[in-house]
């Protein structure tokens, strides 16, 4: 057994128990000095242990107030809002879940994780087996305590061919759960996976008491306990007072859903509510001109692209989908659509948000000439290309009306057919030879490439199928490597950026807004309101 | 009087049985089959066939249809395909919190439109009267999101005072809370429905006014307020119980844009929750809840009228 990988590179110079150590140290009022003079003993380099230390001051320098309520808006909910992990499928699930239930590990910023109802995490060297040791003294709701039991329920319900689990998926490597004491778990995997302990961390794996069959409320061992639910409406918490961790620093925790933009952003600007999701692009400037409000904005890998189905006639020439990627006005896009609020993309799924990007691939650029060279060997002159588009996401249609634009300029002719967005990923999407999508970001870059761009993937928009791509995404799964492991996920990478045939113009970031007067906020780019990490964390800072 | 009150719920019962046959068959047609909703896209076929028959799917039509016909009368509204919980459930507290809103907005808003159009008719012509037309021309033009706009941006946000949305439960609020939370979807609705009420309360006693038996009164030197409180008004009931009546089954089933732009947790909303998660029962139930509503209060508006005018209980 060895202390395995982990993403988040303040764990990665240092051991759990050395950080462990770091943070006694500023508790008892450490200088720099103090800490760089053990961090450089401990071998770190001086430009690694710098950066320890002001993440720490910064934690240390705003120490939460307790007390005071905060409503928090969402915008996606309805009847099927739900108490249930297995089930979550919006931001407003995810985020009730971190008010309510508690993880074995809990993600970082960089998409790392920490340990969290696990105390620690251990995998034998080629990731196929991995040992959790639960947390001891920690308490449901309900005061039960915390076992190995829970867990193994927890996680059975997310295994089989019958799960209901929504993320079944990312644990499907899992072969059993095994109890090795009460307080010590065993994950037997079939294949190496050593992103588990992430895929763990993310929202559908929260842990259960064991047998609870009834979600009418939420028995987890969260900061909140259940002081109303109501699905379609509201979700209320109020503190939990034997929370085992650090967090829950609110009387009452609202998460109050209003769907339609305008009425949230009213209710927000006139200080109903503290904070809201998904702040339309074009309230960014009036929100940043009003006194007390924020933007809560996080840089993400989600997205907006152009599919062309490879294993179709009228999608599948080559020289056409290489002139629509060259006529993807990305800069304009970013600026104009997106108001700044995003990344150039570079068709390929993983940006700088991923832990396992890959810089090295040169930026693909508006580029009419060649785009053009595309075109007219392509064949196609001015036969009408039918692009359908949806507002899935903002930027979803524009990123065709733009490439309209610019190959009317090369003679090309794109229709760009406008449906609804009712009904979209049903009837349209994966179905039309061309269509847009908008995806969210995923934990890893594994997983997102897993998911959408692998040969048998039930989401491989393109059906892009590439053997080679496929053997390497499995491969490196239990790289343990580092230098080898980013030598991989840049060919990956590459791969799809040169052959899959989508256009990727830009990746969004998840813009919320809150009032200054909410702290604690997270920054885990995976959702909204920080990664639905912040319930833990939020509190009030003008009671 | 006891046959035709009888008639009266005869019919309403028919146009209950033929719009739930509508509701049924019209969501039936709708693409997509509740099982496999339900079940997700990951479902074999094998589980979508086993669930089916839970649900009663694999049965012809019109069984299925007496079957939800039965169960409706005897109050189960079938349990969610989005949720899992019985529509009952979600459904009841919506209820309420639709039904407090109309009612307030009918307590204040029918008083206040009737007598400004009673007033209107008392005084045919005059500068008080061609205002309040121009007004209440000018309201029914305008649909309810601007009026609600208008109001958040004078309220709200110019005098800073009131609520842009209704936010958080009624317990443990003050008064003034609650009427800074309910003031301004109130006002929209009350605007909305004052115009109809003020402009057809109006034409109704006017209606009245013309005929000879108000001539003779107003002949005989009879006070322009008394012909109108003791001899006009009660043959102008009938029309205007009806436009009342018509505007409060409005208030329960058409407050669609109202509730959505103040986010509050009615009726209205949870059908758009309900049509966005395509959760076909639940559609159902709010359909039938929706007819019945409008068929019970025509019934009393109906009902009203026939007391009110002895004509129409002794049709020529």
């Amino acid at each position: 057994m060895s202390d395995f990988k982990n993403t988040d590179p303040r764990l990665t110079t240092l051991g759990y128990r050395e950080n462990m150590h770091l943070n006694e140290m500023m508790k008892r009022g450490a200088s720099r000095r103090d800490v760089m003079t053990w961090l450089m003993a401990a071998g770190a380099t001086t430009f690694a242990s710098g950066s320890v230390f002001d993440g720490l001051a910064h934690a240390a320098a705003h120490t939460p107030k307790r007390g005071g309520k905060l409503i928090m808006a969402a915008d996606q909910h309805g009847p099927n809002d739900t108490l249930d992990p297995a089930l979550y499928t919006s931001a407003a699930d995810y985020f009730r879940g971190r008010m309510f239930y508690g993880s074995l590990t809990r993600l970082t910023p960089e998409l790392g994780y920490e340990p969290e109802l696990a105390e620690e995490i251990t995998s034998n060297d080629d990731a196929t087996e991995w040992t959790f040791k639960i947390r001891k003294g920690v308490e449901f709701h309900s005061g039960k305590t915390l076992t190995a039991d829970d867990v193994i329920f927890t996680m059975n319900r997310h295994m089989g061919k019958d799960s209901i689990s929504k993320a079944s998926s990312l644990v499907s490597m899992v072969d059993k759960w095994e109890k090795v004491n009460d307080y010590e778990v065993k994950a037997v995997l079939n294949s190496p996976n050593a992103d588990l302990p992430i895929a763990l961390g993310t929202f559908h794996f929260k842990i259960l008491a064991e047998g609870t069959e009834d979600f009418a409320t939420a028995n987890g061992t969260g900061p909140y306990k259940v002081k109303e639910f109501k699905p379609g409406v509201r979700a209320v918490g109020v503190p939990f007072e034997n929370y085992w961790g650090e967090g829950g620093y609110l009387d009452e925790l609202e998460h109050y859903g209003i769907g339609d933009s305008t009425a949230r952003l009213n209710a927000f600007l006139a200080g109903d509510v503290d904070a809201m999701v998904n702040l339309p692009p074009k309230a960014i400037s009036q929100v940043e001109g009003t006194d007390g409000k924020e933007i809560w904005s996080l840089q993400a890998g989600a997205y907006v692209n152009i599919t062309p189905r490879l294993d179709m006639k009228d999608s599948s020439n080559r020289h056409m989908w290489k002139a629509m990627q060259l006529l993807q006005d990305r800069k304009r896009l970013l600026k104009g659509v997106l108001k700044g609020q995003g990344t150039l993309g570079n068709d390929q799924p993983i940006n700088a948000a991923y832990f396992d990007h890959c810089p090295d691939i040169p930026q693909r650029e508006l580029d009419p000439e060649k785009a053009k060279f595309h075109w007219e060997k392509s064949g196609l002159g001015n036969t009408p290309v039918p692009v359908v588009a949806a507002e899935v996401a903002p930027g979803a249609v524009e990123q065709c009306l733009f490439m309209q634009r610019e190959g009317k300029k090369i003679g090309a002719n794109f229709e760009v057919k406008k449906v609804t967005t009712d009904g979209y990923w049903g009837a349209v999407w994966l179905k039309e030879p061309i269509c847009v999508a908008s995806w969210n970001m995923r934990p890893t870059a594994n997983i997102m490439m897993t998911l959408a761009f692998k040969g048998d993937a039930d989401w491989n928009e393109t059906r892009w199928n590439n053997d080679k791509f496929n053997q390497l995404l499995v491969d490196v799964r239990g790289e343990t490597d580092a230098d080898k492991r980013k030598a991989k996920y840049c060919d990956l990478q590459t791969m799809i950026h040169e052959e899959n045939g989508m256009s990727l113009p830009v990746h969004r970031n998840y813009v919320d807004a809150a009032a200054s007067h909410v702290k604690g906020r997270t920054e885990v780019p995976l959702n909204n309101f920080g990664g639905a990490e912040s319930p833990v964390t939020l509190w009030r800072a003008d009671t | 009087m006891r046959g035709l009150i009888l008639r009266r719920i005869g019919i309403g019962l028919i146009t209950v049985l033929a719009v739930s046959i509508i509701i049924f068959f019209g969501t039936k047609i709708l693409p997509g089959d509740a099982a496999q909703i339900r079940l997700g896209q990951q479902a074999t076929p094998e589980n979508v066939a086993a669930f089916r028959e839970r649900l009663g799917l694999d049965k012809p039509y019109w069984v299925q249809y007496l079957t939800w016909l039965g169960n409706f009368l005897r109050g189960d509204l079938g349990i969610s395909l989005a949720s899992d919980v019985p529509i009952t459930n979600l459904i009841a507290d919506r209820y309420k919190n639709t039904v407090i809103v109309s009612c307030l907005t009918a307590l204040i808003g029918v008083p206040i439109s009737l007598m400004l159009g009673i007033m209107a008719a008392m005084f045919p012509g005059s500068l008080y009267d061609r205002i309040l037309t121009f007004i209440s021309v000018t309201l029914v033009a305008a649909p309810e999101f601007f009026t609600a706009t208008l109001l958040v941006l004078l309220f709200v946000f110019a005098l800073d005072i009131g609520n842009a949305v209704v936010v958080g439960s009624t317990e443990g609020k003050g008064f003034f809370e609650l009427i800074s939370h309910f003031a301004l979807p109130i006002a929209t609705l009350s605007f909305v429905i004052a115009s109809q009420l003020i402009r057809m309360s109006r034409a109704a006693v006017l209606n009245v006014m013309s005929s000879p038996y108000i001539e003779m009164a107003i002949l005989k030197g009879v006070p322009r307020g008394r012909i109108i409180f003791r001899h006009a008004l009660l043959n102008a009931i009938g029309p205007i119980v009806n436009v009342v009546a018509l505007n409060l089954a409005y208030l329960v089933t058409g407050v669609i844009v109202v509730e959505v732009y103040f986010a509050y947790p009615g009726l209205a909303t949870l059908i758009v929750q309900g049509v966005q998660s395509r959760d076909f029962v639940l559609i159902q139930g709010l359909g039938m809840i929706f007819c019945l509503t409008y068929v019970i209060l025509m019934l009393i508006a109906d009902i009203a009228a026939y007391a009110s005018n002895p004509r129409l209980r002794h049709p020529k």
